[in-house]
């Protein structure tokens, strides 16, 4: 089995001041390819942090880390740059949209980056992208004329323009109503079926771990387990079953 | 097509803080406006003090020079000047025109009153600049052909209280050190033309030449004047001039950026007979005066030097403000695959859009502003015509000037957004997307 991330023996410490604070403490972990893993943990866990590192917008203190065969460490930064255009797609929890584009223009943004299409096959890729998520009437809004459901479906646009092989989304529905989340839920994991684009999502909520393929529970900056949805859910004692 | 991107956020980021960008290209416009007009005022000084200068006293070039009877007394002559004019003619190719004329210094003196001043004799009908620029309050300018005739400036009127019609006296010391006078008759008044005129009147050649008891074939100094586009060259040329005329033959004086009458002590000092020739240019001719233009541009530097301070922390101060409230904007287009040049090009493209904003408006309102101040004709007190050379508010308002201004400010302000950005650009993506603010 292909592995797109492998996590090995990481550890990340943040200094505030004197103190030292580690954040993750000797994880490892291997995600194979088109797999859809929940990372799942109360807050201040670790879980956002190890999207960071696998996501290479920051660096481990020690230990290494590998995105699709690349070791991130021993690359600079504008190979790491260039590694999160052309290999990684980022859904945030805040969705980061630039409110100055449309949103056509926001998800249009990492195409004209790779500058790898002409206008016309950008519109056309934007376009169907656009329809894919359910907002292509809303193609000349800007972020702040959109709810948050709608928003974070520009996200996934977004993240999912350059066909990446990754797409991270930390806490995706953490800013969402419930009816909403599972619908964006249900939306990357559609996609992660049809395009077979590996999800790592970070969630601290027990009723999601239902979508994953498989769950990585944190804690204290530790892997406690990596166990499968029915698994975890059981485990948890939460619902099971769709939710929508 | 990154170009575009960047210059569409950087546009959008603008209108989005409409207020900000309003205040600050206004800020921008007033600067650029003021820098076009100072510079319009000292360039309008400057073109009027060349304007009077080559009307008045000099031309582009002068060959002038002293002859020296014996080691201490002699004058400002040029013996057997037909000769200078023909090799002035192989030497200078850019010339256009070329007139001589006679100079000395005299005492005038009238019934009432009395002045000294420079005596300049013209050959009227061979001056048409002369006739072009010179703005007559009464009388005619071709009576000045008649012998012993004289045109005099309006503040000379006041002091020797005399009209056209009326006889004065001049009196000067010939070049052999006899005392000798002569009387003319008042046949043109003068609109004063700056400092240039104050001190100055007109008498045919041959009145100077019978005032000083000069042979005919000498002159004062032989007036070079260049095709405009060679007037800039003017200090190359009158080097080169210098040279071929000693070749020829002539005793040249070293070059001294002083006019004539400044010379007359140091040539009295030193021990020699016969011609020596001097070869000027008109900026040597008036260096007297042209601290007004030294101090016009020094004051524009410091005004310059604190707007531009003002602008640059107020572009700083305001890219600081934008970075601070993008920084997650900035770490998402970083985590997304934007490079740290694209983050830099991003905000310097902000300023620019701002500075071209700022300095169009700005250039477009100096230079009605300015064309305003021309059209109302403004009359200055005496005191300001000196400095100004002219007895109203001129301004030389010229496309170049506008563009070179516009251009140099827009510059200052990208350049003053160069640090935000740099720093900007430099931030993680990591911690950029995790700021609060």
């Amino acid at each position: 089995m292909n592995h797109i991330v492998s996590v090995s023996n990481v550890s990340k410490n943040y200094n505030l001041g004197q103190v030292v604070v580690p954040a993750l403490r000797g994880v490892s972990l291997d995600v194979a390819e088109g797999e859809f893993l929940a990372i799942a943990g109360p807050s201040g866990s670790g879980k956002t942090t190890l999207l960071n590192l696998v996501g290479c917008v920051d660096t481990p203190s020690a230990g290494t880390v590998t995105v699709d065969g690349k070791q991130t460490g021993l690359l600079g930064e504008r190979d790491l740059t260039r590694l999160r255009l052309h290999t990684i797609g980022f859904i945030f929890q805040s969705f980061n949209l630039v409110s100055v584009l449309s949103v056509l223009q926001n998800v249009e943004l990492p195409l004209l980056l790779q500058r790898a299409l002409s206008a016309r096959e950008r519109r056309e890729r934007v376009l169907a992208l656009l329809d894919r998520v359910g907002i292509r009437e809303y193609s000349k809004h800007r972020p702040n004329e959109l709810s948050g459901g709608q928003r974070q479906r520009v996200a996934i646009a977004r993240a999912l323009v350059t066909r990446p092989k990754l797409v991270l989304a930390d806490e995706p529905t953490a800013n969402l109503d419930w009816v909403t989340g599972t619908n964006i839920l249900n939306l990357m994991k559609e996609l992660n079926q049809s395009e077979k684009t590996t999800f790592i999502f970070s969630t601290h909520d027990a009723r999601v771990w239902a979508y994953a393929s498989a769950v990585v529970r944190l804690a204290d900056g530790q892997i406690q387990d990596r166990v499968s949805a029915e698994e975890a859910v059981r485990a948890g004692g939460l619902p099971t079953g769709r939710l929508v | 097509m990154g170009f575009l991107l960047d210059l569409r956020i950087a546009f959008r980021s603008l209108f989005q803080h409409s207020r900000r960008t309003f205040f600050l290209a206004t800020a921008i416009a007033s600067v650029t406006a003021l820098l076009i007009l100072l510079n319009a005022l000292s360039t309008g000084v400057s073109e009027t003090m060349i304007r009077a200068a080559t009307t008045l006293s000099t031309g582009h070039v002068n060959v002038g020079g002293f002859f020296k009877v014996t080691s201490s007394a002699g004058g400002p002559i040029v013996t057997e000047y037909e000769k200078v004019i023909e090799a002035v003619k192989k030497s200078v190719p850019e010339m256009e025109s070329m007139v001589h004329r006679g100079r000395g210094w005299a005492k005038i003196i009238s019934d009432l009153g009395s002045t000294q001043a420079g005596i300049t004799g013209i050959d009227i009908k061979n001056e048409p600049a002369f006739r072009k620029v010179i703005e007559l309050v009464s009388g005619r300018l071709e009576d000045l052909a008649e012998p012993n005739t004289m045109m005099v400036f309006e503040s000379q009127v006041e002091r020797l209280k005399v009209k056209v019609g009326d006889a004065v006296t001049l009196s000067a010391q010939t070049t052999r050190g006899a005392a000798n006078t002569i009387d003319c008759r008042i046949v043109a008044i003068a609109k004063d033309m700056g400092l240039m005129s104050k001190f100055g009147v007109f008498v045919p050649v041959e009145t100077t030449r019978a005032l000083y008891q000069l042979r005919p074939d000498t002159t004062g100094a032989i007036h070079i004047y260049l095709k405009p586009q060679f007037v800039p060259e003017v200090t190359a040329i009158a080097a080169r001039l210098r040279g071929q005329l000693e070749k020829l033959g002539w005793t040249v004086m070293d070059a001294d950026p002083n006019p004539f009458w400044m010379k007359f002590q140091t040539v009295a000092r030193e021990d020699w007979t016969g011609q020596k020739l001097d070869v000027t240019t008109w900026e040597d001719e008036v260096s007297f005066i042209t601290w007004t233009l030294t101090v016009l541009k020094g004051l524009t530097a410091v005004l310059l030097t604190i707007l531009i301070a003002i602008v640059v922390t107020g572009i700083m101060n305001t890219m600081w403000i934008a970075i601070r409230e993008r920084t997650r904007e900035i770490g998402t287009l970083r985590a997304i695959g934007m490079q740290r040049g694209g983050v830099l090009r991003m905000f310097l493209y902000e300023s620019l859009l701002l500075g071209l904003m700022g300095t169009g408006a700005g250039a477009l309102a100096g230079a009605g502003l300015g064309a305003a101040i021309n059209a109302a004709r403004i009359h200055v007190p005496l005191s300001v015509q000196l400095f100004l050379m002219s007895d109203r508010v001129q301004l030389a308002l010229h496309a170049s000037g506008l563009v070179r201004a516009a251009l140099f400010i827009t510059l200052v302000t990208t350049l003053a957004a160069l640090y935000p950005a740099y720093r900007a650009a430099r931030l993680k993506p990591v911690s950029a997307m995790s700021h609060f603010g």
